[in-house]
């Protein structure tokens, strides 16, 4: 008998346990905010606490960060009503609008609208041009990635390299930062990566330039947006464009969230900009019809 | 003249089904990249020092040490769910799934919708199961959106294929007599099938279930690699980023885990085995057993609390809609020559790669459970050995038994994640993964078949003067060596499995394909890599199957004892 009591007790103990989680799951009205996991989840996350109390102010409602480790994940994401403002690649972009029909590109940065990808290669590589690459070990960043994966694979072909055929082995890092590490270290003969990350991994200095070179730059062409659902408030849509369009480096406090963004500072942005890279994605098989 | 006198039969290697299966691993070999420099070249061994050598020290801050604590309950509570959701399913299919000609219906022909019902639920069992649960968690993630719900439903419905398996082979074995004599009396098959099979059956079905908490959580702490919640998310991302500390934490923290819930569901299982029936003989039996579920129903509330599930926006029509919406868009299948082009050698890759990750495996495991196995031979036979050298088998033996269980604690894809940084991206870094995991399943196999094997033919060798060693190659292996190749074969149908996912960490096969058909949203061409791994998974399990009957028969023929039932045995892993 005493055994049985012994076990209800612990029922009862785990069921007051369980309880005041469940009741808060019934949260507010909430802003939810996710982004292509194009750099550690930690530092985007990093990245965004600032811009997250300006935006909760601006708006006037709770915003919540949901970091994600998955590209495609953020555009089912914003697809099922699950997140409202996600901050996309150009092609991530293009999917979410394939996908949704009405998703909204809401701003960007103004770099976003020249941007480059890097290749590079070990410091102490033979190779010179692209055409050296052919037979080497390659790594991408994200299957999903714009600047990672989808615009050096199309210039890639566009100098007669065909990555599948040409390369010894193709593989996908996952992010840019990694791509950087993986051939800092060796374990790839080349990778792409994204000009703005490179940049900054070399001012932080967490990548030696002593160990590695940039061998090609990509011509330039449109990367990044913030995006929201197309079935978003209006009024919250332009309350929300207004806020990023009203973030200016003289004043201090947005500076800090300027210079977290890697941005001078945000533009308007329209679908039209993101043709191109959906015609790269065509005709570089990533987009099936 | 006088005739010749008969020729000797050639040893087995050289007859042809010894020739077959060298000629498929060479091939094998070939296919997965099989190369011998990435271990013991002079590189090789630099490259795989300087990784190891970046494990130490773990990193153990204590902010590192706080954060761990959420992803890791995080993955006992998937583990723990998902297996609740798969007993829930397996449990109905299981019933539906045993053989209506084996069970009740003595003199009578079951229905045709019994047989329906039957065939219906092997079928939908066979399909649920031979997709291994990290696909159905990339598909769920598609479907459902990431999170750990995702996770709960792989582990659950690749669970449920498995367990609703096991579950009707346990009603079939259970004795017939007590039935027949219901239904002799008249009971109807349902109520025969419910007093005389079902609490016969019961202590075993739990024993299974218990078992099986440890395979799923293995496989929990691995679905954070495709956003399906629990470490595994965390483990991928320190080991991309180069942060071997980490990484070195979060393997020995899920090395304690494992290791402990392994110990503590096999003291559970040996009490449930004790147990002579579930089902209450009166009211004294009821109450422990109606607390005992009163638990089980409060442990799966909290676990859901604790993910935060959210059922209720799970279950929506809206969701429902998305997630059917996602089925709907797959079809029909991709079949363009151009794609099929790629598909097949990475079929072939992950066929090879399962061969090669297997045999590496016998072999290994064999070596590790014959030393591991030495002191109990040595005992057995009764020799005398002076303290230095029993104090150096001990040792020996003490060491291959902490090398299987390092192996076979962590997941196969976690293996594969650290050797595609130690020996480089591709094939062979999958081949060697399986290779590692499975030697220390097989390897625990052995020593016990090995220990189980009697030990005079050994001491009469030893007696004789033949060496240790030669003592065991000739007097302990012949005896179980039926028994061996009967679990290796066995895993060979765990690692096809295995191997079809091995590519989402850059190992090589379909599984790199089906990653990068899911992030591009080629719905089509995942549907045909999912048909493409369901069709080579019954292959592998129909040929293997008939290779281990033939294998086991011949054994019986040659009149050995008959081990205990395979599955429960081997599946540890």
């Amino acid at each position: 008998m005493r055994r049985v009591s012994i076990a209800f007790a612990a029922v009862a103990l785990l069921a007051a346990l369980a309880l005041p989680r469940a009741a808060r799951a019934q949260g507010a009205t909430e802003l939810r905010v996710s982004a292509i996991p194009d750099e550690s989840p930690t530092e985007l996350q990093r990245k965004f606490a600032p811009l997250g109390a300006y935006l909760e102010k601006a708006v006037g409602m709770p915003v919540r960060f949901t970091p994600v480790t998955d590209y495609a994940a953020t555009v089912e994401g914003l697809a099922a009503g699950r997140l409202d403002l996600v901050w996309y690649g150009g092609f991530t972009f293009v999917q979410a609008r394939r996908r949704t029909g009405n998703a909204i590109p809401l701003v960007q940065r103004e770099e976003d609208a020249h941007f480059h990808s890097k290749i590079i290669v070990p410091a102490g590589s033979k190779a010179k041009t692209l055409a050296d690459l052919k037979g080497a070990t390659f790594a991408f960043g994200s299957v999903s990635s714009t600047s990672g994966h989808l615009m050096p694979r199309y210039h890639l072909l566009q100098n007669g390299i065909e990555p599948e055929r040409d390369f010894a082995k193709v593989a996908f890092s996952g992010a840019h930062d990694v791509t950087a590490k993986w051939v800092e270290a060796g374990k790839v003969e080349a990778g792409a990566l994204n000009e703005s990350i490179w940049q900054k991994l070399l001012d932080e200095k967490k990548v030696d330039p002593t160990k590695v070179r940039v061998l090609w730059t990509t011509p330039d062409f449109h990367d990044y947006n913030w995006t929201v659902r197309g079935d978003l408030d209006p009024k919250l849509v332009e309350k929300l464009r207004a806020a990023f369009l009203a973030l200016d480096a003289k004043n201090p406090e947005h500076a800090e969230i300027l210079k977290l963004q890697r941005a001078t500072r945000f533009i308007a942005t329209a679908p039209e900009n993101y043709r191109a890279i959906e015609q790269a994605a065509r005709s570089a098989g990533l987009i099936q019809d | 003249m006088t005739p010749l006198p008969p020729r000797p039969p050639l040893p087995a290697a050289l007859r042809w089904p010894g020739l077959l299966v060298a000629a498929a691993l060479a091939i094998s070999w070939r296919v997965a990249e099989g190369d011998l420099g990435a271990l013991f070249s002079r590189d090789g061994r630099r490259a795989l020092g300087d990784f190891a050598a970046g494990f130490w020290p773990p990193a153990h801050s204590p902010e590192f040490l706080g954060f761990l604590v959420r992803p890791l309950a995080d993955t006992v509570a998937i583990a723990f769910l998902g297996l609740s959701l798969a007993l829930v399913l397996a449990l109905p299919l299981s019933v539906l799934a045993t053989s209506p000609w084996r069970v009740g219906g003595v003199g009578r022909a079951p229905s045709r919708a019994r047989r329906a019902a039957w065939a219906g639920a092997r079928a939908l069992l066979t399909l649920m199961r031979s997709i291994p649960e990290l696909v159905w968690a990339l598909v769920f993630v598609r479907a459902l959106g990431l999170g750990p719900a995702a996770g709960v439903l792989a582990i659950g419905v690749g669970y449920a294929g498995i367990v609703g398996k096991v579950f009707a082979e346990i009603f079939e074995g259970a004795p017939r007599a007590p039935a027949d004599h219901l239904m002799a009396a008249g009971a109807p098959p349902r109520r025969a099938f419910a007093f005389a099979v079902l609490p016969q059956s019961a202590p075993l079905l739990v024993s299974y279930a218990l078992y099986r908490f440890d395979c799923a959580l293995r496989a929990s702490a691995v679905l954070g690699l495709v956003g399906a919640g629990g470490v595994g998310a965390q483990l991928e991302l320190s080991l991309r980023m180069l942060a071997h500390d980490e990484v070195a934490t979060m393997v020995l923290a899920l090395f304690a885990l494992v290791a402990g819930v392994d110990a503590l569901s096999r003291r559970v299982r040996r009490r449930v085995n004790a147990l002579r029936g579930l089902l209450p003989v009166g009211p004294g039996a009821l109450r422990p057993r109606l607390a005992l579920l009163l638990l089980w129903l409060a442990a799966v509330a909290c676990a859901a609390a604790w993910l935060d599930l959210p059922l209720g926006e799970l279950l929506s029509p809206a969701a429902l809609a998305s997630a059917g919406a996602f089925f709907a868009s797959t079809f029909p299948p991709a079949l363009d020559a151009a794609f099929l082009r790629t598909v097949l050698p990475a079929a072939g890759v992950t066929l090879a790669v399962s061969v090669v990750g297997t045999a590496l495996a016998a072999a290994a495991g064999l070596l590790l459970a014959w030393v591991a196995a030495l002191p109990h031979h040595a005992a057995a036979a009764g020799e005398q050995l002076r303290p230095a050298p029993r104090a150096a088998l001990a040792v020996a033996g003490a060491a291959a038994r902490a090398v299987m269980n390092l192996g076979r604690t962590l997941p196969e894809l976690l293996w594969a994640l650290l050797l595609v940084f130690a020996v480089g991206l591709g094939p062979f870094a999958g081949a060697l993964a399986l290779a590692l995991h499975t030697a220390g399943v097989l390897g625990r196999l052995h020593v016990e078949a090995l220990e189980e094997t009697p030990a005079e033919a050994f001491g009469a060798l030893r007696a004789a003067g033949a060496s240790a060693a030669g003592a065991s190659l000739f007097a302990v292996l012949p005896q179980a060596l039926p028994q061996l190749i009967a679990y290796t074969l066995y895993r060979w149908e765990v690692n096809i499995r295995a191997s079809a996912v091995l590519g989402l960490v850059g190992a090589g096969g379909l599984g790199g394909l089906l990653h990068v058909s899911l992030n591009l949203f080629h719905h089509h061409r995942t549907l045909t890599l999912l048909g493409v791994i369901l069709v080579l998974v019954v292959a592998v399990d129909l040929f293997s199957g008939a290779l281990r009957r033939r294998v086991l028969e011949g054994a019986r023929d040659a009149a050995a004892p008959a081990g205990p039932p395979l599955r429960a045995v081997v599946d540890a892993g």
